[in-house]
């Protein structure tokens, strides 16, 4: 299986979410993760979408797929490699008296990870950085015993203006003919 | 002091006017606006609470656009489709919240799947009950989501021209389909805030279709097909949509190319045009399916390369190179992987390559399926057509009808059986002739489609084609058209049978026939009830004089011909077979 990243550009419209999300649905993909925010146009909204898959064909044609819909700028899909990708995860820990001291050093320096709360009886700790590493510094605290945890999904840019399957319109070449 | 209606007519005079008021409207009155700035001149639709606004204003459009009550949603949303189909223009339903709109369902899942420009605006609860839980109150916009090209809801009255005007150009451009408006009834009643005035949409930041292909595409297809030893042409309903009929023809008949059609595509080349090879898929022609797998390019035009087209997918044209011509790029690719993709409308695509191909004949390969049609003909058009059984044949009923209207009458096919012979045996020599349920085969779709086509070309001979089955689906329409007069013509293929259910029972399920046999009722009894005139034909010798006298009838008639029980329809790609593996028995 390979990840894939598709981020998609949409005018912020209600209902969009739906209108995206049913196409995976409809074609059995699993949606690994999954976030919106705006970008830096007014208006126009981003999707970041991971799915992992087989096979590049399916992907692409979801992403024709995704394209069709009315309110939807553009779509990208690309590999792990073509992306610079981030996801921020949160840990709870418990920290109660008589027990194993949390090696902040460690988790600072190691980990590149930070204590962002100080709770009486817990600490929450925000670790960035890819699945990976989430995972690795997961391993390393999970002894302390895991009250909560969350991850944010991923955040993604294009590494190169290419991408795996690129439609964005190049909106002078088109011409725009009546139906007759 | 004029009255109000002649206030209404003075304004509609003035196409200037039409699209501007000075004077505040509400959203109801807006709505209709909208529909006569964009040429609406029929609305399908079946009131009720949520949409009574619209229909109060509709009271006072009634000598500009011709309302039309049907007596069920289904149909209204496919006598919207048959009215597109044939007249080329945007189908319009209006109906009400909940049932209403669910009921509409099935016609607009219809739409999309056979590219059918159609608006739907559907009532909806007022905004401050949405999520209520209210009286007839439906997510009709969840509903719709993945059956529309576009769906929106409109909750404010001075949101309506825009939102009409964006989904009209949605309905029409690049691919048709069906849009769905859903009007809160608040939206309808409340006043705008600032004058009406419509403005036409050309364009969406996020909907651009191409529509003139790139030239590189265009000649890397080109080369394909100058190259060819033995090229074959498919075409579909896109070549339609694009009236892209003589452009078809010039391409042909320049270079030698056979060429066979999709379902959706039948009419779209005469019959009896030389380079006709004829109907392709599950029950199309021997030799168009057994020599897909024996050319050595395939170029398919405004198509999608349907299931019931290609058979196994697996072992569809393999040893050929694909130059697929479409307009929607995500249909490139998604079944059968193109060679030479161009994305284009087929009219604009046609007109640029047509004069980049080499002039050609193809004799030999023409012999091949020339070969095969003999083999057809001996095997089952003849038998068929010269039958001696007691009871008469589907076929028999069709061909007669193609002769008596010299293939160039608009032929409404239902699903089954019947519109298998239909597309078989009728002999199209008309264009834009034939008008059927394709993708999504919804029985019950050719009565009311028939009736909408009439409206929309009430100048052509309009004959649907239905199954005894089917007809019961959506049996009440004969009461729109009653009501209507028009002379819409019905003919029932009557077997007795879900009779396509049937077949596939006694060819792949050892004939255990599971509850396909009907207790019909008295079809012409029936239609008289409505008032609609009828009889029903039993005998070899009275078809012709039976036809005769439907077809001369000025008046909406309905023809039942008690046909044969238990034929087959042949020939057949049984379903996961290859399209080379076509039986003739
Ligand atoms: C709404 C709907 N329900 C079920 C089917 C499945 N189906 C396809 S053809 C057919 C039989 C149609 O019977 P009839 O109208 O008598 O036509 P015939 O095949 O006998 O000519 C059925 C049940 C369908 N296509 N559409
Ligand atoms: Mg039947």
């Amino acid at each position: 299986m390979t990840s894939y990243t598709i981020c998609v550009f949409t005018e912020n419209t209600f209902g969009l979410l739906n209108k995206i999300t049913i196409i995976f649905t409809r074609r059995r993909i699993n949606i690994e993760s999954l976030t919106v925010s705006e970008t830096e146009r007014k208006g126009i909204s981003r999707f970041t979408i991971v799915i992992k898959e087989e096979s590049r064909e399916t992907v692409e044609k979801v992403v024709r797929q995704i394209r069709k819909v009315v309110e939807v700028l553009a779509v990208f899909g690309y590999l792990n490699d073509e992306v610079v990708y981030n996801e921020i995860a949160l840990f709870k820990i418990p920290t109660p008296e008589g027990a194993k001291r949390l090696d902040i050093e460690t988790v600072n320096k190691t980990y590149k990870a930070w204590v962002v709360y100080w709770g009486l009886e817990y600490v929450v700790i925000e670790k960035t950085g890819t699945e990976e590493e989430i995972f690795d510094f997961f391993n390393y605290i999970k002894p302390h015993g895991i009250l909560e945890f969350v991850r944010s999904g991923r955040v993604a840019v294009s590494k190169s203006s290419r991408s795996l399957v690129e439609y964005l319109p190049e909106e002078e070449k088109y011409d725009y003919l009546s139906y007759n | 002091m004029m009255t109000r209606e002649e206030t209404t007519t003075a304004v509609l005079k003035d196409p200037q006017v039409l699209n501007e008021s000075t004077e505040l409207m509400n959203g109801s009155h807006a709505v209709i606006r909208a529909l006569l700035a964009e040429g609406v001149d029929t609305i399908f639709g079946y009131p009720g609470g949520a949409i009574m606004p619209v229909y109060d204003a509709i009271y006072d459009y009634q000598d500009h656009v011709n309302h039309i009550l049907v007596r069920h949603e289904q149909g209204a949303g496919h006598a919207a489709e048959g009215y597109a189909r044939l007249s080329g223009k945007v189908g319009v339903c209006l109906v009400t919240s909940g049932p209403g709109a669910t009921n509409l369902i099935t016609a607009i899942a219809d739409a999309i799947i056979d590219s059918t420009p159609m608006v739907c605006v559907v009532g909806q609860v007022a905004k401050h009950l949405l999520g209520t839980d209210a009286f007839q109150e439906t997510d009709v916009i969840g509903v719709t989501m993945p059956i529309t090209k576009w769906n929106f809801q409109i909750t404010s009255a001075d949101e309506v021209p825009e939102v009409m005007a964006k989904a009209f150009y949605v309905a029409r451009a690049g691919r048709p389909g069906p849009v769905l408006i859903d009007i809160t009834k608040n939206a309808q009643s409340e006043m705008m805030t600032k004058p009406f005035k419509y403005d036409f949409c050309h364009k969406l930041p996020g909907y651009h279709p191409r529509l003139v292909p790139k030239r590189e595409h265009v000649e890397a297809a080109a080369t394909l097909i100058n190259g060819a030893k033995r090229p074959f042409l498919l075409f579909g309903h896109g070549v339609k949509l694009a009236g892209a009929e003589k452009e078809l023809l010039e391409l042909v008949e320049k270079t030698g190319i056979p060429c066979a059609s999709t379902l959706l595509g039948l009419s779209s080349v005469p019959v009896n045009h030389p380079l006709y090879a004829g109907w392709l898929g599950m029950h199309g022609n021997y030799s168009t399916n057994r020599l897909t797998n024996e050319c050595d390019v395939l170029i398919g035009i405004g198509l999608r390369f349907d299931d019931r087209v290609t058979g196994d997918v697996t072992r569809y044209a393999k040893q050929a190179k694909i130059v697929h011509i479409e307009i929607d790029p995500a249909e490139v690719d998604k079944v059968v992987k193109a060679h030479a993709p161009v994305v284009g409308d087929a009219k604009e695509a046609l007109r640029m390559l047509t004069p980049l191909l080499n002039p050609n004949s193809h004799e030999e390969w023409h012999a091949k399926f020339k070969e095969l049609d003999a083999e057809e003909e001996e095997a089952i058009t003849i038998p068929e057509l010269s039958a001696n059984t007691e009871k008469i044949k589907m076929a028999e009923v069709v061909r007669m009808l193609s002769d008596k209207t010299k293939g160039e009458a608009v032929i409404v096919a239902d699903v089954g059986q019947h519109q298998m012979v239909a597309a078989r045996y009728y002999e199209f020599k008309r264009n834009n002739s034939f008008i059927t349920s394709g993708g999504l085969g919804t029985m019950g779709y050719a009565l009311p489609a028939a009736f909408g086509a009439k409206v929309g070309d009430p100048e052509r001979e309009v004959v649907a084609i239905i199954g005894d089955g089917c007809f019961q689906m959506t049996i009440q329409e004969l009461g729109t058209i009653a009501q209507s007069g028009l002379p819409v013509k019905a003919i029932i293929l009557n077997n007795n049978y879900l009779g396509m259910v049937r077949q596939w029972q006694q060819l792949f399920f050892e004939k255990r026939y599971s509850f396909v046999e009907l207790q019909n009722p008295d079809f012409i009894t029936i239609a008289r009830g409505f008032g609609v005139d009828g009889h029903t034909c039993d005998q070899r010798e009275n078809l012709s004089d039976s036809l005769d006298k439907m077809l001369a009838s000025d008046k909406p008639y309905l023809l039942e011909v008690i046909v044969e029980k238990e034929e087959n329809v042949f020939p057949m790609v049984a379903s996961g077979a290859s399209v080379a593996e076509i039986r003739l028995r």
